[in-house]
Formats: C-alpha cells, structure tokens, sequence
C-alpha cells in the first residue's frame, strides 16, 4: 500500500481532537489553555516552515546548502543550550557550546552517512538533514542535562571545589566526580529509552518509516543506527561541551567565573 | 574587610588568628590560596609576589580544612582516598593500615570506612579532615577553625599531630585551649 497522503481538510479536522484535552484543562482550572493555544499555533508554522524549507532543500540538494542549514540548526541548538539551562549566553559559553555540537555532529554524519550508509552523493539532503535532525535535537537535551548539571554542581559545592584545588590538585581533577556526575545524568535518558525502545515505544523515525512505505525490517535497521548516532553523539557533545567551555570560564587561579549564572528567579 | 594589615609568617610557625566572627580570619586564608583577590595591598609567598603560578605553587604545598568539610556523597573509603589520586599527592598514599591508625589516633573507628561520609557526625567529618590533611604530609596546613567540634581529648590528639614542629600551621579559632598552643597569636 502507498502512502496516503493527508489533504489540508483532513489536517484541519485532526485539530478537532484538541477539543477534549481543552475541556479537561480549563475545567480544572489549569491555566494552560493559552499555553496550548500558542504551542500549537507555534508548532504549525514552525513545521509549515521548515516543510517548505525542506521541499527546497531536496530539490537543491547541494552540499553547502545542507551545511548551511545544519550550521542554523545547530547555532540555534547552543543558545537554546544556553537558555534552558539556566545560563547566560556569554562568548565564554556559547563559542564553546556551538564548537562542542557542531563537531560533535560533523563526526557523527561523516561516521554514518558517509562510511556506513555510503551515501551515493555527499550529505544528501534527504538523509543528511533528518538524521542529523535528530541526533541534534537530542544533543540539546542532553546538553542541557549535562552543562547545567555541571556549572550548577561545582557551584553548589564551591567549597568542595576549592578544597580540591586547595590540596593540590589540578582544575582538571578538581572538577573530575563533577564531570563524572555530568556526564552520568547526561547520558541515563538515552540509556534508558534505548532499554525500552520496542517495548514501551515505537520511535518517531520508524513510524514514519513504515507509514511512508518502508518495511519494518529496512525501519528497524535505520533505527537502530540511528539511537548508536544519538547515544554517540549526545556523550561526545556533553564531553565537549563541557571540556572545551572549561578553558573559558576559569580564571587562570581556576575560580570558576560565577557572572555565567543568570539570578535566580524570585519564587 | 582587613585594613591597615600586616603580617610576617615564619616557616615552622604556629599561628592562629582570633577575633568576633566577620572580621576577616577565614578571608585571609581564602586570599592566601587564591580563592578571592585583596582589593588593595599585597601577598608575597618564599619572597614572591601572589600572583597564578604561585597560587597553584602554594595549594601544592598546602592542605587546607575548611570549618564544614564535604566531601560529597560516598563511602569514606572513596571520599578520603580521592585527593591521594591527585599528581601531585599521588606519591604519597599511606595504604589503610596507616589510616586506620591516624584515625584510632583521632578515636575514630575503623567501621566508618565503609559509611557515607553525609551520615558522619560534625565532630567525625573534621576528624576525617584531619586525618587527611595529616596524612597529606604537606609543609603548610591551612585550617579554619580545627577544634570546632572536637571534644577535650579528640582535640589534645589532632594538635599532638598536626602542631608538629616542621609543619606551618595557619588557622582560625574561638578555642583558648588550641590558642594556647600556638605560638603566633594574631588578633583581629
């Protein structure tokens, strides 16, 4: 059976269903109802967007384009980074954040699209864009775990910290079981979903495989190549990201420079 | 904070600092590991000026012992064993028999080894701390309030270890008893 493609009458009605949720949320009084309606409205035209971005990728389908737009995907990733977790959006931050992602996922492409799907044509739109879609967007989770994690840590255990550093050790060593709880909280959720995937859930990308005609078997196969691409490239961002932003946020007597926390909100 | 300050510290010198809380004993010994930066004046360290490579200098030869030790969450096995992997402590890992008897010495018994160190008691967290910065066997000891929560005997036995004669000792206290045995008192 082919795809059935869905016309924008259908579309329309499938809002119809947001109806009960609506009705369960202003009827106990949540509040959440304009969030939902703004949600929405922003998931529409930021989808209708990149749909139509996308058509004009594939049928262009050069590879400075594609490097382009993955460049945009991931500048907006390191101040999406930045913001969710809590952190101000310095040089000594961002440049780091974005060097960390970006070559974080210049590796993982090359590593799968080119060595192991030997992709006929070099960063092939229709394969390099969603795959490092997705690994993106789960780098940005994981970075926001990981670097919050970390900066907030050394900073809640400051004294901690200073009694390393004030024993002799390096700030490399200094920061080590801060590092280590990073990258541990970091990388658990992948873990975690790579344990249930196929029990609990069908991932996103095998649907659409199967609903656009694929077999499950060739849909299995590109899933899990692709959670080996998520797990590799979340750890190896985290890594990065928090290796390389060290060597900006310290001062050269390794005090951590605490201007990089936004104030706490007032409850 | 300190204004109008000066002092000259000997090696081999026992000195504390006394005073009201606030009036900048625990600032001194931050500013003397580069943990804050003197708005005004200077520190000179073996001759030199402070500044990074004599910061980092110092923290190799120092131990310092914060007045509320954390050392995280993990056995006592783990916590006490992790500065001892540092380069530059690494030579000097006494193995745990050697630690056993330190901490017999400071009356703490060897079970706590396989507690978390959160669980321990205040009096027993500065003993550990003692026992490290001991065992650590650097030329300068930082310590801020050492006997804060020690009892009369616990207190006899960490100044019979680290009051020794070829160790400079800099700390704060309220204690008379741990003053007394100083000899360089500075009041604030």
């Amino acid at each position: 059976m082919g795809v059935i493609d869905l016309d924008w009458l259908q579309l329309s009605i499938s809002f119809l269903i947001l109806g009960i949720p609506a009705f369960i949320l202003w009827k106990y009084r949540t509040g959440l109802n304009r969030k939902l309606f703004s949600a929405t409205l922003r998931m529409v035209l930021q989808l209708l967007f990149v749909g139509f971005y996308l058509q004009y990728l594939f049928e262009y389908d050069h590879p400075l384009i594609n490097i382009s737009w993955i460049l945009v995907m991931v500048v907006v990733a390191d101040f999406a980074t930045l913001d969710r977790s809590d952190l101000k959006r310095t040089k000594s931050l961002l440049i780091p954040i974005f060097l960390a992602t970006f070559f974080g996922i210049v590796l993982i492409d090359l590593f799968f699209l080119e060595l192991v799907i030997n992709l006929p044509k070099f960063l092939a739109a229709q394969y390099a864009i969603p795959i490092t879609g997705m690994v993106l967007g789960n780098c940005l989770r994981s970075n926001v775990i990981g670097i919050h994690s970390f900066y907030y840590s050394v900073k809640e255990n400051r004294e901690r910290y200073r009694f390393y550093l004030a024993l002799g050790a390096s700030r490399k060593e200094a920061v080590f079981p801060f590092f280590k709880e990073a990258l541990k909280r970091s990388a658990n959720p992948t873990l975690a979903t790579m344990a249930t995937i196929g029990l609990v859930s069908l991932p996103g990308m095998m649907t659409g495989q199967i609903l656009s005609g694929s077999s499950p078997l060739i849909a299995i196969k590109y899933q899990i190549m692709i959670m080996l691409a998520i797990f590799s490239g979340t750890v190896l961002s985290v890594y990065l990201g928090i290796r390389i932003s060290n060597k900006f946020v310290f001062d050269s007597a390794d005090n951590l420079d605490e201007s990089i926390f936004k104030p706490e909100k007032e409850s | 904070m300190l204004e109008d300050f000066s002092l000259e510290i000997e090696m081999g010198d026992h000195l504390v600092l006394k005073g009201a809380s606030g009036t900048g004993k625990t600032t001194l010994l931050r500013l003397i590991l580069g943990f804050e930066e003197p708005t005004a004046g200077n520190i000179y360290y073996r001759g030199r000026r402070l500044e990074n490579s004599v910061i980092h200098n110092i923290r190799k030869e120092s131990a310092w012992l914060p007045q509320d030790l954390n050392l995280g969450d993990g056995t006592v096995k783990d916590v006490f064993g992790y500065p001892f992997s540092f380069k530059v402590n690494s030579s000097n890992y006494p193995g745990t028999e050697e630690i056993f008897k330190v901490f017999n010495q400071l009356n703490l018994g060897s079970e706590i080894w396989e507690k978390n160190f959160r669980d321990l008691s205040t009096g027993q967290r500065q003993r550990v701390g003692i026992a490290l910065c001991y065992l650590l066997k650097k030329p300068i000891l930082l310590m801020d309030e050492p006997t804060s929560a020690l009892d009369e005997d616990s207190r006899k036995k960490a100044a019979e270890l680290l009051l020794d004669k070829n160790t400079t000792v800099i700390s704060t206290s309220h204690d008379s008893w741990w003053i007394a045995r100083c000899n360089k008192i500075v009041e604030f």
